[in-house]
């Protein structure tokens, strides 16, 4: 991964983005602001000196949004075509919960945008507030969610820190979660033997398994690919432009050849180094 | 001499057994590769490398014998670990010795770059959100095809 807006001698760059193709961007960001019990009942009630603290802060965020090349410094002005700001109080944890929506059409991501929202609406409403409390703090601004462009959708997971599963180092042994597909061949049949590698084992649950050459319509890879979509929709995967494989340990294509007890290997693009 | 192992290498003690009783070398050239704590995602605890045992050293084989052929070299090492590592633990260790330096500079760029895109060896990241799959990258397609003539 690299830092984009830094240049080959590190230093800061703003990205020339007059060549990427246009696509539907949108960013969700969220955070909250805590306050004392009070300073809630008297913001849900109205009764906060500046007024409607809640639609100044709406404001606040959909304006912050349109300028936020003004703020970041490597920012593209971008011409949104949609900013939302949400508020929800929260009374059991004291909070005014922050979250903001940015969208358009455009070759550019709009997550700055939907985080400067989420921001500075938290600090129209220190502002709003601080009168009553000035213990207020602002926290947990995150982008939750964002959808195109080349760096493809990201969805923040929930927090959770559970153990790594151990993954298999070598494949071939039965992988955990493996289910079986279709019976195993007679030892007097001719067969040919798949494995599934990395990802694409997980992502199929299949580690090995092997395949009659009788049900191949024909005698290649392409054919085998054939056979396991017929035993198993899943396995349609396969014959995604980005599924490499191997036969006899050796890369392969569609029109390679296969006989009995060959060993045909299908794996994703290698990341290794 | 090349090596897929589970156990660290130290890439001073393979530098000297390439060079070792060697007077004829003029050049060596050595790569380490390292894990880093951040890549697709910040916080990078742990990966997992797997490969495709096998094929792996037939690959690698491969692509040492392309350098041999391309440049005059005098002896080349290339371990690359597998299992799980740590950030900061060694991945992978391509040593080049050639008569001139630029034979060895070439050669040890080459046989990362053709590593990166041919060799069966996949990385699974494990970060504080969780696991994944690293995913190609394109930049590595394009160094490889530098190669390329």
């Amino acid at each position: 991964m690299t830092l984009t807006h830094l240049n080959q001698r590190g230093e800061a760059n703003m990205v020339d983005v007059a060549d990427k193709p246009e696509s539907r961007r949108e960013a969700t960001a969220s955070g909250y602001i805590a306050m004392q019990p009070e300073t809630l009942a008297l913001l849900a009630e109205g009764g906060l000196p500046k007024g409607d603290v809640l639609a100044t802060a709406r404001i606040a965020g959909i304006q912050a949004a349109k300028r936020t090349h003004e703020l970041i410094p490597l920012c593209h002005a971008l011409p949104l075509s949609k900013v939302s700001v949400d508020f929800h109080l929260d009374e059991e944890s004291s909070r005014v919960e922050v979250s903001a929506t940015c969208r358009l059409n455009g070759r550019t991501g709009v997550e700055m945008e939907a985080l400067t929202a989420v921001s500075v609406a938290c600090l129209t409403l220190y502002d709003m507030c601080k009168a009553v409390d000035k213990s207020m703090e602002i926290g947990a601004i995150h982008l939750d969610a964002k959808s195109g462009g080349r760096s493809g959708d990201y969805r923040r997971e929930p927090e959770a820190s559970v153990a790594p599963p151990e993954a298999p180092i070598v494949t071939g042994e039965g992988a955990a979660g493996e289910v079986s597909v279709g019976s195993r061949c007679d030892l007097s049949a001719h067969c040919v033997r798949v494995k599934c590698l990395a990802e694409l084992r997980e992502s199929l649950g299949v580690s090995e398994l092997t395949v009659p050459l009788d049900d191949l319509p024909t005698a290649d890879v392409g054919g085998l690919k054939a056979a396991l979509i017929e035993r198993d929709a899943r396995f349609t995967r396969l014959s995604k432009r980005r599924v490499l494989c191997a036969v006899n340990q050796v890369m392969a294509v569609d029109a390679t050849p296969i006989t009995d007890d060959d060993e045909v290997a299908f794996f994703p693009p290698v990341t290794g180094g | 001499m090349i090596r897929v192992q589970q156990a660290p290498f130290d890439a001073g003690a393979e530098q000297r057994a390439l060079l070792e009783g060697r007077s004829d070398i003029g050049a060596v050239v050595s790569f380490t590769g390292l894990v880093r704590d951040f890549n697709e995602r910040p916080e990078v605890n742990a990966l997992t490398l797997e490969h495709y045992p096998g094929m792996t050293e037939a690959a690698l084989g491969e692509i040492v014998s392309e350098a041999e052929a391309r440049w005059a070299l005098q002896g080349i090492s290339v371990i690359h670990r597998v299992g799980r590592l740590a950030p900061g633990d060694p991945i992978v260790l391509v040593v080049v010795a050639s008569a001139h330096r630029r034979e060895a500079f070439e050669a040890c760029d080459f046989i990362m770059d053709y590593l990166k895109t041919r060799a069966p060896f996949w990385k699974k990241e494990h970060s504080a959100s969780g696991d994944y799959w690293v995913a190609e990258r394109e930049s590595d397609q394009r160094d490889a095809s530098r190669w390329e003539t």
